[in-house]
């Protein structure tokens, strides 16, 4: 079967940064998992996913998203964007327009250009709306504007935004770390159900490891933009956490390289 | 502090000599200004009572020079949003919203008052030399504050359409005209009443308006007529200027 995500010895520079945030990353994810991205910050998890979204340019290295290659000299064509959502950490939702002109915003990729500037958006559309923000749960937030919402109801928003798109790979970028820890686990909990449910591939990122192994299949470790470990969920110890998050200590990181 | 102290000296000079220079070359003679006294005195003197017999003319002059400004923002909006979206930095390519921006800035230094009277050789007396005259020298303005709405919208909403597929102009739609309405919504308002005073004068020129009025009575020395359309004036421009603090309240 054909891996959702296929990267082989990707590299990428920021702009001038003398260090690169992406290094020799080769990962490959099979269609319908649940995968997390785990990490402190400056790991290069962010630039991952957002390469995977289609949005760097300049990048070495060889990338297949949902079986389509990316062109590291031009984004996606307009078709296959829709096929990958993207939640952002910080919601990037518009402010002041109404929850389900938000959630609508999501099947913009699906309309064709003249429906979705003119006139009001076809039944089909509404009611794909309606139920993502019924499964987000926040049904009865439809007519509300976004900057009379809480966090935890924006992210739920952002989410509802991503499902409305009927992506087949999701690509959440910390998606709970605004939020205080009840309100993450109903998020995640959310999020990674509502991928499994439509037989979506899910990655998330996160810095915290008890989510990572909570709520996905496989986790891979990064840090200093290089794929440290890749493991079941299960299988995840606390010798991998100290290894992404203590400081420098080669003597630990050898030991991981023998036990890998 | 040394430094500072210098460059501050240096200003201090800079501006005494250009005051001084406009004093001797103009030839300032205050004397004129006392023997003047009694004129002015008499000029005033013969303003009031003002006369109310021109209520027709004022009426007729104001609800011109109000058409004036009105059909000039329309003229100048209907300008602006095309110019606008070509002008900013999110929508256009630097190759053409730099050379734009210059070319704004150039018709916003155009006097409207010369415009006009351009306009007026070009199609002659009446309104319309007003309306386009206001229209144009409006555009510089606006077409500026429509592209700096735009470049001034929050971007992460922008990049979530992107990533969803949105088109440009569905971005522009979806993301970008919800966050910059508010602003677009006050700055029109606010080149409304700019362009209401601005239009009051037009009409020396012949361009149009209550001008005209004030332009006739002040020559053939019907000071109490030219009282009367100066009043209106003055009301005019208090009641636009309410009506502006009163919409700008409600936007938001």
């Amino acid at each position: 079967m054909t891996p959702a995500i296929d990267i082989g010895d990707l590299s990428f520079a920021h702009g001038d940064a003398k260090t690169p945030a992406l290094s020799a990353v080769t990962l490959s994810v099979e269609p319908g998992a649940t995968l997390a991205l785990l990490g402190p910050s400056g790991a290069g998890k962010t630039t991952l996913l957002t390469l995977l979204d289609g949005r760097l340019r300049d990048w070495r290295g060889r990338v297949a998203v949902l079986g389509a290659a990316l062109a590291p000299e031009h984004a996606p064509a307009r078709r296959h964007r829709a096929d990958t959502g993207f939640i952002f950490q910080e919601f990037a939702l518009v402010e002041r327009s109404s929850v389900l002109r938000n959630v609508l915003n999501g099947r913009l990729g699906r309309m064709s250009g003249a429906r979705a500037l003119i006139g009001r958006p076809a039944a089909h559309d509404t009611d794909i709306a309606r139920r993502a923000l019924k499964d987000c749960g926040i049904a009865d937030l439809a007519d509300r504007r976004v900057d009379s919402l809480s966090g935890g109801q924006r992210q739920r928003v952002a989410i509802a935004r991503c499902l409305a798109q009927e992506p087949q790979l999701i690509l959440a970028d910390e998606p709970v770390s605004n939020l205080d820890p009840a309100r993450a686990s109903d998020i995640l909990g959310l999020l990674t159900e509502a991928g499994r449910a439509r037989g979506a591939t899910t990655v998330f990122s996160s810095h915290q490891p008890e989510l990572a192994r909570r709520f996905a299949d496989r986790v891979v470790g990064m840090r200093n933009g290089r794929v440290l470990f890749d493991l079941p969920a299960t299988e995840l110890t606390g010798d991998d956490e100290a290894a992404l998050y203590l400081d420098d200590d080669p003597a630990l990181a050898a030991r991981l390289q023998v036990v890998r | 502090m040394a430094r500072r102290g210098y460059s501050g000296f240096l200003a201090g000079v800079l501006i005494g000599a250009a005051v001084l220079w406009s004093f001797v070359t103009t030839e300032v003679e205050f004397g004129r200004l006392l023997s003047a006294g009694p004129r002015i005195a008499d000029f005033i003197g013969r303003m009031f009572p003002p006369d109310p017999t021109v209520t027709a003319e004022i009426i007729k002059g104001s609800a011109e020079t109000l058409r004036i400004a009105i059909l000039g923002t329309l003229g100048a909006v209907a300008m602006s949003v095309p110019l606008g979206i070509l002008a900013s930095d999110t929508m256009a390519p630097a190759a053409i919203h730099r050379p734009l921006r210059s070319l704004l800035a150039v018709v916003r230094a155009v006097p409207l008052i010369l415009v006009a009277m351009l306009m007026v050789g070009a199609v002659g007396l009446g309104p319309l030399p007003g309306i386009i005259a206001v229209a144009f020298h409006a555009t510089g303005m606006l077409a500026k504050f429509y592209a700096e709405a735009i470049d001034g919208v929050a971007r992460a909403p922008l990049e979530a359409l992107e990533s969803a597929g949105a088109g440009p102009l569905a971005r522009l739609r979806y993301a970008i005209w919800p966050q910059m309405a508010p602003v677009v919504a006050r700055d029109t308002i606010f080149r409304f009443e700019l362009n209401l005073r601005e239009s009051l004068i037009l009409g020396i020129v012949g361009a149009g308006g209550i001008g005209f009025y004030i332009q006739t009575y002040v020559r053939s020395f019907q000071y109490d007529k030219a009282a009367s359309v100066t009043i209106a004036v003055v009301v005019m421009v208090v009641a636009i200027e309410a009506l502006n603090v009163l919409l700008r309240r409600r936007v938001s």
